[in-house]
């Protein structure tokens, strides 16, 4: 069987989530399956350095911008599926990925399954776990080939990287095809760290839904200034409005590996986790004792967070 | 312009979720349904559009208490209400309504189906691109941002790690809302009771136009939690534990 392993990359840089789809496909894959990189972007550099553990890579390149639009990225990696005809076609699931798995399965038909943890062949089928429910559910399902994984970054280790061997590489150039996509890429903003720069922040303290409103913000905000730390906020927190942007954590947000990372109502949905779970020092407060952030704090407490956030500032701070 | 909206009710993930005695879908007898966050937010970007250019909003509801968001739904706003048949009581799978959602799209002429990002139900796919496919409109989905410039989108769409990409995008379309332009808003009760005097339609489920064929052998709560130490529910003792967790790594007394 043939399994293609998409990949993302800009600005010069390959996302890592393409190197645990390889490890993903090879997991999925028996002795003798070869497993073929997709790749579509600007420049070639960060697929052909990195993605040598495949069997091969197929690139295809786009001048004009270093973002491909999901339209486009779908487009490519069908004329690909149809040229390759491979039993299972793995997607990173990421912004890109949501767009280009769906239609993937409705172009061709094939089952779909998202979320996907871990991936087991029995024989001619698939059973694979994916995550429901913010985590809270492991769904078990059997998958007939050919198939599409929308696959969660952080599920697998990546593979080792090294560059492609020139014999292994087929390159197109589809700057024509994604100039005429319908939808045109006419702005990319990258956020001005000026302020606040989270990845390299060695202490954060963040908010979650549990906090409650706006103005409990500042309790918290408290409790960051005493241990030296950056706030920062989940998604939904963000979303609120109570936080900048440039302060979230998570998938759509920042991926930060601090030294100290406080999580006070954060439930730990996977797209949370995702961005924080390699944190050297993860404290989390949720009064939800089956809330998933628990699955990788190292000390976790189920006391009302503003209890918590009292007795702890008193006892960092006496007389504060 | 005309908009629809798509409001799938959901179990509360931050709510106590248990197995049926067969081990295949969520003992739902208990349970609290919400409105879909990013739906939530969808519907708000609706609005905010209608508000923006005369847009007119159709608001489509799946699922239990359904009718109360959609209630809520014509007092933030939306000019039409219609509650969809749903097959089953178990999961919202976006693959299997994705057709009954088109086919409305197409009846009632939309050049704009929003509808958030995903759901914790889309085992087994997004609506956003099987929507789209069907349709064979283009589709983005993340969006943190739509406006419409004479008959054209203007959507920002977050790629993660921060950056944003914007995109002009010629209608229809469909758009998967991750964050409206601006948090969703409030009604008063007394708007809520004003709304509640409007008829909602129904629509029946249609086909679904792809077949699953993946299927759910088993459903498991994760085991045991990791192997961090569980510090209990008594705010004084969690605050010394942590106080002396905290000194002997270094990180009291900054």
């Amino acid at each position: 069987m043939r399994i293609i392993a998409c990949t993302e990359g800009s600005f010069g840089k390959l996302e890592p989530f393409s190197l645990e789809m390889i490890t993903a496909a090879r997991t999925a894959g028996a002795a003798g399956d070869e497993v073929v990189a997709f790749f579509a972007g600007q420049e070639l550099e960060p697929a052909v350095a990195n993605l040598g553990a495949a069997d091969r890579l197929v690139a295809a390149s786009a001048g004009g911008s270093q973002l491909i639009a999901a339209e486009s990225y779908t487009r490519l990696l069908a004329d690909t599926v149809a040229a390759e005809e491979p039993g299972l076609v793995l997607v990173p699931y990421s912004a890109n990925g949501l767009d280009v798995a769906g239609n993937l399965a409705a172009r061709t038909g094939w089952p779909l399954v998202s979320y996907v943890n871990e991936i087991r062949r029995d024989g001619d089928r698939l059973t694979v776990v994916a995550q429901v429910y913010g985590g809270k559910i492991l769904a078990e399902c059997s998958v007939p080939l050919p198939a599409i994984l929308m696959v969660n970054p952080g599920a697998f280790a990546e593979a080792e990287r090294r560059a492609v061997d020139p014999s292994k590489l087929q390159h197109f150039d589809a700057t024509a095809a994604v100039a005429e996509g319908k939808v045109r890429l006419v702005g990319v903003d990258v956020p001005n760290y000026d302020s606040v720069d989270l990845t390299t922040a060695e202490r954060i303290v963040c908010v979650g839904r549990g906090i409650g409103d706006e103005a409990s913000i500042d309790i918290a905000r408290g409790l960051a200034d005493i241990l030296g730390a950056e706030i920062a906020g989940s998604r939904p927190v963000v979303d609120s409005g109570w936080l900048p942007k440039v302060r979230q954590v998570g998938k759509s947000g920042q991926k930060v590996k601090p030294k100290l990372y406080l999580a006070l109502g954060v439930s730990g949905a996977p797209e949370h986790l995702e961005g924080m779970s390699k944190s050297d020092l993860i404290i989390a407060v949720n009064t939800d004792p089956k809330a998933p952030i628990f699955n990788v704090a190292h000390f976790g407490a189920t006391c009302d967070l503003f209890d918590l956030v009292a007795n702890l500032s008193e006892r960092l701070q006496p007389g504060r | 312009m005309k908009i629809l909206v798509v409001l799938r009710m959901i179990p509360d993930s931050a709510g106590e979720l248990e197995l049926t005695s067969d081990g295949r879908g969520i003992d739902r007898e208990w349970l609290d349904f919400q409105l879909n966050d990013f739906d939530d937010h969808a519907l708000e970007e609706a609005i905010l559009l209608k508000e923006a250019s005369g847009a007119t909003v159709v608001a489509v509801a799946i699922g239990e208490g359904s009718n109360r968001v959609l209630q809520m739904a014509v007092a933030r706003g939306a000019d039409e209400a219609i509650a969809l048949e749903a097959e089953g009581d178990g999961m919202i799978d976006s693959r299997a309504i994705a057709g009954s959602i088109v086919a409305l799209a197409r009846s009632k002429a939309a050049d704009l189906l929003l509808c958030g990002v995903q759901s914790t139900e889309d085992l087994f796919g997004q609506l956003v691109p099987y929507a789209g496919a069907l349709l064979g409109w283009p589709h983005v989905s993340g969006s943190s941002r739509v406006g419409i410039e004479a008959s054209a989108l203007r959507v920002t769409q977050e790629r993660g790690g921060g950056i944003a990409a914007t995109y002009e995008i010629a209608l229809p379309a469909v758009i998967g809302v991750q964050t409206a332009s601006k948090a969703p808003r409030y009604v008063s009760g007394s708007k809520l009771r004003e709304a509640s005097k409007t008829a909602i339609g129904k629509a029946p489920s249609e086909p679904a136009g792809f077949e699953r064929s993946a299927e759910i052998v088993a459903l498991r709560l994760p085991g045991q939690r990791g192997s961090g130490e569980n510090l209990g529910d008594n705010p004084e003792n969690v605050a010394d534990r942590l106080a002396s967790i905290l000194a002997a790594k270094g990180f009291a007394g900054v």
